[in-house]
């Protein structure tokens, strides 16, 4: 990052190619559409890039560049409950209200049922491998709301899980009724 | 299902490896535009903090200047250190956190508990202080000293601004709540300079009120200012 604010061209790109899978990943979570998750990538970047200079050398770099990404996605989400949300027909609601319980097989499905706070936490602790301290600094908040959101996001997967488990022992004929 | 399974499966999925198209990352390195200007990092926090306390207290010592020391003159000396120790202490805190609102990424400490310390910290001590609960003109003098105050926060909070100006605001609401609260203390210390009407309740309501209503009117313009720019950005 020193580089890059020294006008290195290389190490942009080399930080670019490192970072952007994770935050791709960030804005993937968030939406469920992958055409967003571009656009909020691409503006992400070009916002880093705007306010480079504020980043100051010998300091964590992820809480850094998170705590920009959540302001691009706060950002993307007021625009468009703005202009969309009031105008969204009924029977283009999401499937998820009506979904079956997650499978454990992707991150986005398995954390689905999260809340957006929750999903975030989990994502740059798991994904980005960031620490406690450093998730209260990209979110804005202290470690204990940090520990409580995992707390409470812990509990509602035991919860979700627990009914896939028990799904899955219910007889076949049981399952066909429903 | 135990934690350490959660753990495991979230561990699982998260190490899958996460592909974004190449041509994306090739466009988002093009919109840089090489050859890159070199930028001059922002200065160590505890620089911006010092300059953050001292533009607060010039603002306060200058409107003292042009309106007198008298409130100041009349003090005892274990009030003057308890009442000017005490603002100089708050203001430190607050100024640290100003300018944490101003670079991303930084430690957090919530504006509002930073708000709501200060305004008990600073009740505590003038209740300990005076002890002359008569009034006399009670509202007039009072609204004179808010007034006072809230206009001597403003010169505060435009240097202090100003000194930040090439930060970044990630929460422009709870940046404006910080910085409002800091001028408000840098208002109330010209008041503590300048006003010579010690009756408690004077000092408890009128002096006390300026600190939380600098820090709403900050915390108004933040959120004024995101809808503009939001605004602006349709």
């Amino acid at each position: 990052m020193a580089r890059y604010q020294a006008g290195d061209f290389g190490a942009a790109r080399a930080l670019i190619a490192r970072v952007s899978p994770q935050l791709h990943r960030f804005f993937q979570l968030q939406s469920a559409n992958r055409a967003d998750a571009n656009d909020l990538l691409q503006e992400a970047w070009l916002r880093i890039h705007r306010v480079r200079h504020t980043y100051q050398p010998g300091r964590p770099l992820l809480p850094w560049i998170y705590a920009i990404a959540r302001r691009v996605r706060v950002d993307h989400y007021r625009k468009a409950l703005r202009t969309t949300v009031r105008e969204l027909p009924l029977e283009d609601l999401p499937d998820t209200l009506v979904a079956d319980p997650p499978q454990a097989e992707d991150l986005e499905e398995l954390l689905a049922p999260l809340s957006v706070g929750q999903r975030e936490v989990l994502e740059m602790l798991k994904v980005a491998g960031m620490s406690l301290e450093e998730v209260a600094q990209a979110t804005s908040c202290s470690v204990g709301s940090v520990k409580q959101k995992v707390h409470r996001a812990y509990e509602k997967l035991r919860e979700t899980m627990s009914l896939v488990e028990l799904k899955k022992r219910q007889p076949e004929w049981c399952r066909e009724r429903q | 299902m135990k934690d350490s399974e959660i753990d495991e499966m979230l561990d699982k999925t998260a190490h899958v490896p996460h592909a974004v198209p190449v041509g994306l990352l090739q466009r988002i390195a093009d919109s840089l535009e090489p050859p890159l200007q070199p930028v001059r990092p922002l200065a160590p926090t505890w620089v911006l903090t010092l300059g953050v306390v001292l533009s607060g207290a010039a603002a306060a010592f200058v409107g003292a200047a042009r309106a007198g020391f008298q409130g100041f003159e009349a003090l005892s000396i274990p009030a003057q250190v308890l009442i000017f120790g005490a603002l100089g202490l708050l203001a430190g805190v607050a100024a640290a956190q100003v300018v944490r609102e101003w670079i991303p990424g930084s430690r957090h400490v919530a504006p509002g508990a930073i708000l709501a310390v200060s305004s008990v910290a600073l009740l505590a001590v003038f209740a300990l202080l005076f002890q002359d609960y008569q009034t006399h003109q009670f509202v007039s003098s009072g609204l004179t000293c808010v007034v006072k105050g809230l206009l001597h926060a403003v010169p505060a909070a435009l240097l202090a601004w100003w000194l930040l100006r090439r930060g970044y605001v990630v929460n422009s609401v709870s940046a404006g709540l910080i910085a409002g609260t800091f001028a408000g203390l840098a208002g109330l210390t010209m008041l503590e300079l300048h006003c010579a009407n010690f009756e408690a309740l004077h000092v408890l309501v009128w002096h006390t009120l300026v600190v939380p209503l600098s820090a709403a009117l900050g915390a108004l313009i933040g959120w004024g200012l995101r809808r503009s720019l939001m605004r602006a950005d349709r």
